[in-house]
C-alpha cells in the first residue's frame, strides 16, 4: 500500500458549516456589534412595555391631558402644569410612577408614557417602511438587473426620478400634499392622520437607495455559472430570479434592511418635527422633539429624552448593520481590512 | 458786528433746523431698517383676502382704504378718519347713500394716479375672489347679484373720475357701513390689479411703506413708499410718514427663539405673542422698556358644524359646552387668557357677562346620553401655532372623554382659513378659531361669524354654518339701526340667544404682548385694537 501524501487537515470551523453559521460565529467574535444588540432589544423591550407601564404605574394613556391636575409627591400636593404654564418636572418613584419623567408640556401629558408610545409609533414607522422599501426594491433591483433592456431603462429611469429629488424635500412636499385629503389609490383609502401616511412616503422615497446597488449586484450574478446552469436546466425567469438570483443577494438585503431601519428613523422623526410625520396629539420621538422645542429654555429634558432614544437607536441600527455586513460579507471585510493592512492571509480558517 | 450777529443768528436757526429734521418729537431717530419677526407667514398680503391681524398688521401702513382707523393705541384707534376721502361719507336717503370725495393728486406706490373709478374696481376684484370679506359689502345695490354672476358691474357704485365722487347706494340702511368703509378688504388698488391673490407681488399702495418683494412663508420687505412724500404724505394728515426707512421681516417659527433674538438685538420686534414658558421671565425684566401688554377685543372659541351629526343636535353642542374647562384654557395660555362663554368679548359696546355652561363633566355627559349620536366620529381642525395647538389638543380629549372618537387635524397657519373656509374641504366636524374685532361694532362677532348669509362655498367665516332665520332677521335688522343703548342691550340678548343654540364652545379673550429690542422706542409703538402694531409708528432710539 502506498502511503499517499494526505492533504492538510482543515479545520473544524471550515468544514460543514454552512454559510449562515459560519455568519453567527463571526457576529459572536465582534463585542461592539452584540453590545449594541443588547442595546437595540433594551430599545425594543422598553416600548413594548409602554401599555403595562401605562396602565400600572403611570394610570394613564399617552394622549391623555392633566392641565389642571395635582399629583402628591412625597406627602406634598403639586400641581402638573403651574399657573405660569410650566410643566412638573421628572418625580421619579415619587408619586409611584406617575409623571415619573416629568409633564409634556401646558397640556400636563405624562412624558414617560409618551417616550414609551412615542417609541413604539417611530420604530413601527420604521420597521414597516423599511420592509415596504427593501420588499419593492428587490423586486425592481431583480426585474431590472435580470430582464436588463427596455425593462432595466424604463425601471432605472423611474427610479433616477424619485433619486433626482433630495429625500426630506420629497417626503416634506408628498407629506404637506397627503396632509388634508388623505391617499386614495382605488379602493384603498388612507385618512390623512393615518400612521400608513408616513409609513407609504418614507416607505416609498427611499426605494432607489437600495434597488440600484441590488440591481448592479443582480447584473453580475446573473452572468455566473449557476445561473446559466438553472437556464440550461429549463429553469425560467422567475425561478432564476426569485430561486437562484435571490438567495445569493440575503446578505445584502438584510445589511441594507437594517440600515433602511436607521435611516427610516430618522426621517420619520425629521418628518414629524416638522408636522408633516405623525399627526398630533400621538407621539412619535420627532414629534416630541417639536413638542419639547417650544419649551426647550424652561424643560430642556423634553428634548433631550427623545433625541437621545433616536440616537441610540439610530446608533445601535447602524452598528449592527455594520456588523452584519462583516458577517456575511468576510471578502468585503478582507478588502476593507487588507486595505488599512491588516488583513490575514486569505484561506486563514474562521 | 451787526452783520456778524445776523450771521450767527441764521447759522443757529440752521442748527436748530436740522437737529429738529433729524430728531422727532419723542427724541427718535428717523431712518434705519426695521427687523421684525413673524411665527408663521400672514394669511395674505393682499389686502382683499386678508383675513387675520397678522396680515392687517402688515398691511396697516401700505394699503389705506377710503376711510381709515386712527394710527392710535386704545379706544381712539377705533376711530374711523378719512383715509383716501377727504371726510367721512356724506351720508342721505334715510341711511342708504353714502357719497365721498377722492382726495385730489393721490398717486399709487408705482406714481399711477389714484381715481374714483378704482374703488368700485377694487370692491367688484374683492367680490370676484370671493373674498371671506365680502359679507360686509353684499348690502351695496347690486352687489348680491354681481357676487354671483361676477359679471354686470355692481350698479350701487357711482364714480367720477374728474370731480373724485364716490356714491355708494344701499339696498336698505346699514349702521356698520362708516366702520366697513374702512377695512381692508375695499382699499382702493389699481383697476387693473390681476383677480387673482397677489400675496406673491402685492399690488402698490397708497400708504407710507410699498411691500417691495415677498417671499411666500418666509419674509417679506417694505421700503418707502417713494411717492408718500412727494403726493400723498400732505394729502392724508391722520396717517403717519413712518420713521425708519426699510422693514425686513421673516418668518421665526419657534416664538422662543423670536424672543431671544429680540434679547440679543437681532431683530427689532416680535409680532408675535410671548411664548407661555417665557411669558413671565420676559415681563418681569422688560415691562416698560421693551415690553407691553396689550387688551384686545378678541374672542377664541371652538366652532361646532352645525349642520353634521354629531353637532347637528342642540344638545351634544351644549354638552361640549359644560366640559370645557375654562381655567385649563387659562393655564394653556399662562394667564394670557380670561375665560370667557359668549359671543362678544369685554370692550365691545353691548357685552354683558354670563355664563350658561358652567363647567360640569357629570351634566355634558348626560346630555350625550340622552342625545346619543349615532356619528361618532370627529375631525378636529387646529393651526399649527402654540399654544392655540395645544388648547385644541386638550380639547380633542375633552370630545373623547365625553365618548367620542375625535381625531385632530393639524394645518399650517398660513392654510389654516383657507382649508376650513372652504366647504368642500372634507371632514369640517369642528375646530379651532380666534376672531379679533374688524371695527368696535356688536355687528362685527354676528353678521360674518353666525348670520346664514356669510356661509359661502369658500372663504367661509360662518364656520359652525348656523343658519337660523329668525336670529339672521334680527343682524339683520340691528345692522340697519344706529348703536345706542337700546341696540347694545338687544345685540346682548341676542348673544345669549345664540349661545343657547351653542354652535360654539367659546373659551377665552386674550391679551397679547409687544416686545420690541432696547434700540426700539418703546413708548412710540402704538398697537391699535384692530390692526395691531403699526410699523409706521416704529422708530430707534
Amino acid at each position: 500500500m502506498v502511503d499517499q501524501p494526505q492533504p492538510p487537515p482543515a479545520s473544524a470551523a471550515a468544514v460543514g458549516r454552512g454559510p449562515w453559521r459560519v455568519a453567527l460565529r463571526r457576529l459572536r467574535r465582534n463585542r461592539g456589534t452584540l453590545v449594541f444588540i443588547v442595546v437595540f432589544v433594551l430599545i425594543v423591550l422598553f416600548v413594548l412595555a409602554a401599555p403595562l407601564w401605562a396602565d400600572h404605574l403611570a394610570d394613564t394613556g399617552p394622549n391623555a391631558t392633566h392641565t389642571l391636575e395635582k399629583v402628591e409627591v412625597d406627602g406634598e400636593i403639586r400641581e402638573v402644569v403651574d399657573p405660569a404654564g410650566r410643566p412638573i418636572g421628572p418625580l421619579w418613584f415619587g408619586a409611584g410612577g406617575k409623571f415619573f419623567l416629568g409633564a409634556d408640556g401646558r397640556l400636563g401629558r405624562d412624558e414617560m408614557v409618551r417616550l414609551m408610545y412615542g417609541g413604539r409609533t417611530s420604530l413601527f414607522i420604521a420597521l414597516t417602511s423599511a420592509l415596504i422599501t427593501t420588499l419593492l426594491a428587490v423586486v425592481l433591483g431583480l426585474l431590472a438587473g435580470y430582464y436588463r433592456g427596455w425593462t432595466d431603462t424604463l425601471i432605472s429611469r423611474a427610479l433616477d426620478v424619485i433619486w433626482a429629488f433630495p429625500v426630506l424635500l420629497l417626503a416634506i412636499a408628498l407629506g404637506i400634499a397627503l396632509a388634508v385629503g388623505g391617499l386614495q389609490i382605488g379602493p384603498l383609502t388612507i385618512s390623512s392622520g393615518s400612521i400608513w401616511i408616513p409609513i407609504l412616503i418614507i416607505g416609498g422615497v427611499l426605494i432607489p437607495y437600495t434597488a440600484r446597488p441590488v440591481r448592479g449586484q443582480v447584473l453580475s450574478l446573473r452572468e455566473k455559472d449557476f445561473v446559466e446552469a438553472a437556464v440550461a436546466q429549463g429553469a425560467g425567469p422567475l425561478r432564476v430570479m426569485f430561486g437562484e438570483l435571490l438567495p445569493n443577494l440575503a446578505s445584502t438585503i438584510i445589511v441594507f434592511f437594517t440600515i433602511n431601519v436607521a435611516n427610516n428613523m430618522l426621517l420619520e422623526s425629521a418628518l414629524s418635527f416638522l408636522g408633516v410625520g405623525v399627526q398630533p396629539p400621538n407621539a412619535s420621538w420627532g414629534a416630541m422633539i417639536a413638542t419639547g422645542n417650544d419649551l426647550i429654555t424652561s424643560a430642556p429634558l423634553l428634548t433631550i429624552l427623545p433625541g437621545t432614544m433616536i440616537l441610540l437607536t439610530v446608533l445601535s441600527l447602524n452598528v449592527i448593520g455594520d456588523g452584519l455586513r462583516d458577517a456575511l460579507d468576510p471578502k468585503a471585510k478582507i478588502r476593507l481590512e487588507a486595505h488599512a493592512g491588516l488583513a490575514e492571509p486569505e484561506g486563514t480558517p474562521v | 458786528m451787526k452783520k456778524f450777529g445776523a450771521v450767527l443768528a441764521v447759522a443757529c436757526l440752521a442748527v436748530v433746523a436740522l437737529s429738529l429734521s433729524s430728531c422727532s418729537s419723542s427724541g427718535g431717530k428717523e431712518g434705519g431698517t426695521l427687523n421684525g419677526t413673524y411665527a408663521s407667514f400672514p394669511d395674505s398680503l393682499d389686502p382683499a383676502l386678508a383675513r387675520t391681524v397678522e396680515a392687517w398688521t402688515a398691511m396697516y401702513a401700505t394699503y389705506v382704504p377710503l376711510l381709515t382707523y386712527a394710527h392710535e393705541s386704545g379706544q381712539t384707534g377705533s376711530k374711523v378718519v378719512p383715509g383716501l376721502a377727504e371726510s367721512l361719507p356724506k351720508i342721505s336717503s334715510g341711511g342708504k347713500t353714502y357719497t365721498l370725495t377722492l382726495r385730489k393728486g393721490l398717486k399709487y406706490s408705482d406714481g399711477t394716479p389714484v381715481k374714483a373709478s378704482d374703488f368700485a374696481a377694487s370692491v367688484e376684484r374683492m367680490f370676484k375672489l370671493n373674498s371671506g370679506g365680502s359679507t360686509f359689502y353684499t348690502g351695496i345695490v347690486g352687489a348680491e347679484k354681481f357676487a354671483e354672476t361676477k359679471s354686470g358691474g355692481i350698479p350701487g357704485i357711482k364714480t367720477d373720475d374728474k370731480t373724485g365722487k364716490i356714491v355708494i347706494e344701499l339696498t336698505q340702511p346699514r349702521g356698520t357701513f362708516t366702520s366697513e368703509l374702512a377695512l381692508l378688504y375695499v382699499t382702493v388698488l389699481p383697476a387693473d390689479t390681476p383677480v387673482k391673490n397677489m400675496t406673491a407681488d402685492p399690488p402698490p399702495g397708497t400708504g407710507p411703506y410699498e411691500i417691495v418683494k415677498t417671499e411666500p412663508g418666509r419674509s417679506w420687505s417694505y421700503d418707502r413708499n417713494p411717492q408718500w412724500e412727494k403726493n400723498n404724505a400732505a394729502l392724508m394728515p391722520d396717517v403717519p410718514s413712518g420713521h425708519v426707512d426699510k422693514i425686513d421681516i421673516k418668518v421665526v417659527g419657534n416664538p422662543s427663539t423670536q424672543v431671544n433674538e429680540v434679547e440679543r438685538g437681532s431683530s427689532d420686534w416680535m409680532q408675535t405673542t410671548i411664548p407661555s414658558d417665557l411669558y413671565n421671565k420676559v415681563k418681569e425684566k422688560y415691562e416698560g422698556s421693551q415690553f407691553r401688554v396689550e387688551p384686545t377685543i378678541s374672542n377664541y372659541f371652538f366652532w361646532m358644524n352645525t349642520t353634521k351629526p354629531p353637532f347637528d343636535d342642540v344638545k351634544v353642542r351644549q354638552a361640549v359646552n359644560y366640559a370645557l374647562n375654562g381655567a385649563a384654557m387659562e393655564r394653556i395660555y399662562a394667564g394670557s387668557l380670561k375665560p370667557i362663554q359668549q359671543i362678544l368679548p369685554p370692550g365691545i359696546p353691548g357685552y354683558e357677562k354670563y355664563e350658561l355652561y358652567p363647567y360640569d363633566m357629570g351634566k355634558a355627559k348626560q346630555l350625550i346620553a340622552e342625545a346619543n349620536p349615532s356619528d361618532r366620529d370627529i375631525t378636529v381642525w387646529t393651526d399649527d401655532e402654540s399654544p392655540n395647538n395645544e388648547a385644541t389638543a386638550y380639547y380633542q380629549d375633552v370630545l373623547n372623554k365625553l365618548g367620542f372618537n375625535a381625531k385632530l387635524k393639524e394645518v399650517a397657519a398660513e392654510d389654516y382659513f383657507t382649508l376650513t373656509g372652504n366647504l368642500s374641504t372634507p371632514d369640517l366636524d369642528t375646530g379651532w378659531l380666534d376672531w379679533y374685532q374688524d371695527y368696535p361694532h356688536p355687528n362685527d362677532f354676528f353678521q360674518p361669524l353666525l348670520a346664514g348669509e356669510s356661509i359661502l362655498p369658500q372663504e367661509n367665516s360662518n364656520y359652525a354654518q348656523i343658519d337660523d332665520p329668525k336670529l339672521n332677521a334680527k343682524i339683520a335688522r340691528l345692522s340697519k339701526e344706529t348703536l345706542g343703548a337700546t341696540q347694545e342691550a338687544e345685540y346682548a340678548a341676542l348673544d345669549r340667544e345664540y349661545m343657547e343654540q351653542a354652535p360654539w364652545a367659546p373659551y377665552g379673550t386674550r391679551t397679547v404682548s409687544t416686545f420690541v429690542s432696547s434700540d426700539v422706542n418703546l413708548d412710540d409703538v402704538v398697537f391699535n385694537p384692530t390692526f395691531g402694531q403699526d410699523l409706521a409708528s416704529f422708530q430707534f432710539k
